[in-house]
């Protein structure tokens, strides 16, 4: 008896499964006081086509989470690799799938020098990827007006409008086609979220880049090439950021410079909300999935009942302070509980993003539990 | 000319003077002169002191290890409640303009008081009110721009001018005075830098880092405060984008001028110095009649390139520090002597 009480109250603290709990909730409430809310085509597509970009988009973010960097150049990335992308199909008459790998590797070769400059000179991720996002932010339009009429990129090679704004109804086997409630963006994200999934705890190098952000100098002791691992993980954050400005151009239908404008938000809240670490050494791809539904959840929900975009940008602020807080004081009391012996050891307390090895010089025993957690 | 060499790398100030120095005289010629006629000098001037406050309010948070993403946003909202409160409520214009110093310190003091209470990271807290009073700031003024003809003696204040110079930059350089005064000779700024620069060993000397951080956002929000009072006197109106372009500016200025991301150190000098150079690349800017995208552009690779080739100044930073801190304990001695 007790072990199944321990077994619930144990799933209960998972913020996996509360995510889970209140999304559910919500869909329901939602639901049930405005039937529109389960409109198919008018509400659940566009719904689920937002969560599959921003999905992308948290992940983007995540990846360089794990090692206790961040990305701030997440939007500027994902819009430099949009226009590489629209200039492949405008200009040069590529096919969708040439353009989209030339767009990815521009993307990919974006968070290489990112992650390089990082490396190299040791500056802290934070100021790195600041200064690029601004560069890009002056470099993406400026080509945009230089290179295209009317600053957007709109050739559309064939394919692009069936994976960004069509749903399961245009696929058909015989006489059944699929339903209308589901685009078909959301297959590029779940792709996108399994080999995620499978590189942080399937792979060699995937456990390398966690032990790095865990800690290091452990990692460089025990024969991790840091360094290595650091630039990769950057790489493969500009290549997620450049898949989540196609997915976007893909569903609005044109390359503009606008893409990525709004994604540093999302991007955080979705891996944090998840309980990814800010200080690096613990990831969770369906926790950043979730989080990011969550909020897009909730969005959509407020919009259906009229609420302006200004108060979601504000409740979008309050759910992030709210869920973090709770999150600590439950950890911290939990803490407590376990014989108190670090009251407050919460690896994410660290109020420093800049020192991320110097707050994880004891890594705390939840981080290594949920670890193991994530190899099952 | 080695000697020379190492004199200019000596200190960064010398060298954010000099490119400065080559800016004013590249712009003059490119400009046939017309950059020193009184008006462009006093226009110059006028829009400069926004850069410096918000330098500085990103500085003071730098100086405890932290970061403000919310100094726009704060700057933004507080201005716009000032438009709203003296147009819509009839506040007196002056005390409109005190209400938008108050409310960015107030915002900052929540900042730290969030941060110190949730114990959450400074760059959450700060990205999550950045969203928060970016939403507030829409919700008061929403699409209107509210017209500077309701606060005409605050306008006039923000054109009145000495010698060409505009009283409002000779008001900013005496924030950058305070500021200085404040880390150099008072407790409460020694204090912030030594919880920047080591918190455990500040702890253990007796200084609150809850009181520190506090204490830091609380100013930062204030100065915040100072520049949306600026951009009230200074712009024919204010709007939901005042303040929206103030982040990248606001770590620019000190981080070009060379103050350390992991806190400990200040540099007022340098923060004034480097803002001076983010103008005159918007000034350029208007000069050679480029889109306003080429500014940011040219900044962030200019922050770029100082992080990347400043490998050799971190190391002196950290010397420096090493001496800050012989320095610190040499003085904690000594106050220990006193007291016995």
């Amino acid at each position: 008896m007790t072990t199944v009480m321990a077994r619930v109250k144990k799933t209960a603290a998972n913020p996996r499964v509360f995510l889970l709990f209140l999304i559910v909730l919500l869909v329901v409430l939602f639901g049930s006081l405005k039937p529109a809310f389960l409109n198919g085509p008018f509400v659940l597509a566009p719904l689920m086509s937002s969560i599959a970009i921003f999905t992308v988009v948290g992940l983007a973010q995540m990846v360089a989470l794990s090692v206790g960097h961040m990305n701030l150049a997440v939007g500027q990335m994902a819009s430099l690799g949009a226009m590489v992308m629209g200039l492949c199909y405008d200009v040069f008459r590529m096919p969708l799938i040439l353009g989209l790998l030339v767009g990815l590797v521009a993307g990919a070769a974006v968070g290489a020098l990112t992650g390089w400059i990082i490396v190299k000179t040791g500056v802290n991720s934070f100021i790195v990827t600041l200064a690029m996002s601004f560069a890009l932010i002056g470099l993406v339009p400026a080509m945009y007006s230089w290179l295209s009429e009317g600053a957007a990129f709109t050739s559309k090679p064939a394919g692009l409008d069936l994976i960004g704004r069509q749903t399961f109804a245009s696929i058909c086997m015989g006489n059944t086609c699929g339903t209308d409630a589901v685009p078909l963006i959301i297959l590029p994200a779940i792709l996108i979220m399994g080999l995620v999934w499978y590189l942080y705890s399937r792979t060699r190098l995937g456990r390398e880049i966690l032990v790095t952000g865990s800690n290091v100098k452990a990692a460089e002791l025990s024969g991790v090439p840091t360094g290595r691992r650091l630039m990769f993980v950057h790489t493969l954050s500009g290549t997620l950021a450049a898949a989540a400005g196609f997915m976007v151009a893909a569903s609005v239908g044109s390359f503009t410079p606008a893409i990525g404008s709004e994604f540093m938000l999302p991007s955080f809240v979705g891996p944090i909300l998840g309980g990814t670490l800010l200080a690096g050494g613990f990831v969770s791809v369906i926790g950043t999935f979730l989080g990011i539904t969550l909020t897009l959840v909730i969005r959509k929900g407020l919009d259906l009942f009229g609420v302006g975009l200004e108060t979601m940008n504000v409740l979008l602020g309050v759910i992030l302070l709210v869920a973090l807080s709770t999150e600590r004081f439950r950890l911290a009391s939990g803490g407590r509980r376990r014989g108190g012996e670090r009251p407050s050891g919460e690896p994410a307390q660290t109020d420093d993003p800049d020192q991320p090895d110097e707050a994880l010089k004891d890594p705390p025993e939840s981080v290594q539990t949920e670890d193991k957690e994530l190899a099952r | 000319m080695k000697a020379t060499m190492r004199f200019l790398s000596s200190s960064p100030n010398v060298t954010l003077a000099i490119i400065v120095a080559m800016g004013v005289v590249l712009l003059g010629f490119k400009s046939g002169g017309e950059f020193f006629g009184p008006v462009s000098v006093t226009t110059f001037f006028r829009f400069l002191a926004i850069p410096i406050l918000i330098g500085l309010a990103q500085m003071i948070t730098l100086s405890v290890g932290q970061l403000n993403l919310a100094v726009g946003s704060i700057g933004g909202f507080a201005a716009c409640l000032a438009g709203v409160v003296v147009t819509d409520f009839g506040v007196p214009q002056w005390i409109g303009a005190l209400i938008a110093v108050v409310v960015g310190g107030l915002a900052g003091i929540v900042n730290g008081v969030l941060i110190v209470v949730t114990k959450i990271n400074g760059f959450i807290v700060t990205l999550a009110t950045m969203t928060i009073l970016m939403g507030a700031q829409y919700a008061l003024v929403g699409t209107r721009t509210i017209s500077a003809d309701a606060w005409p003696s605050v306008t006039q204040f923000g054109k009145s001018e000495i010698l060409g110079i505009p009283v409002i930059f000779i008001m900013t350089l005496i924030v950058a005075g305070l500021v200085s005064f404040y880390f150099a000779k008072m407790v409460g700024g020694r204090r912030l830098l030594a919880t920047g620069d080591n918190e455990t060993a500040a702890e253990y000397g007796g200084i609150s880092i809850d009181r520190s951080l506090i204490t830091a956002h609380g100013l930062s929000g204030l100065l915040a405060g100072v520049a949306a009072f600026v951009a009230v006197a200074t712009l024919p109106g204010v709007n939901q984008s005042v303040g929206g372009d103030w982040l990248l500016p606001s770590f620019a200025a000190p981080i070009i001028g060379g103050v350390v991301l992991t806190g400990g150190a200040v540099a007022v000098l340098g923060t004034v110095l480097a803002a001076t150079i983010v103008r005159l690349v918007d000034s350029a800017r208007a000069e050679f009649q480029l889109a306003p995208a080429w500014v940011n552009l040219v900044v962030g690779a200019v922050v770029l390139g100082t992080v990347a080739l400043g490998r050799v100044r971190a190391n002196r930073a950290e010397a420096l520090i090493v001496q800050q801190r012989v320095r610190a304990a040499e003085e904690a001695l000594a106050e220990v002597e006193v007291v016995r």
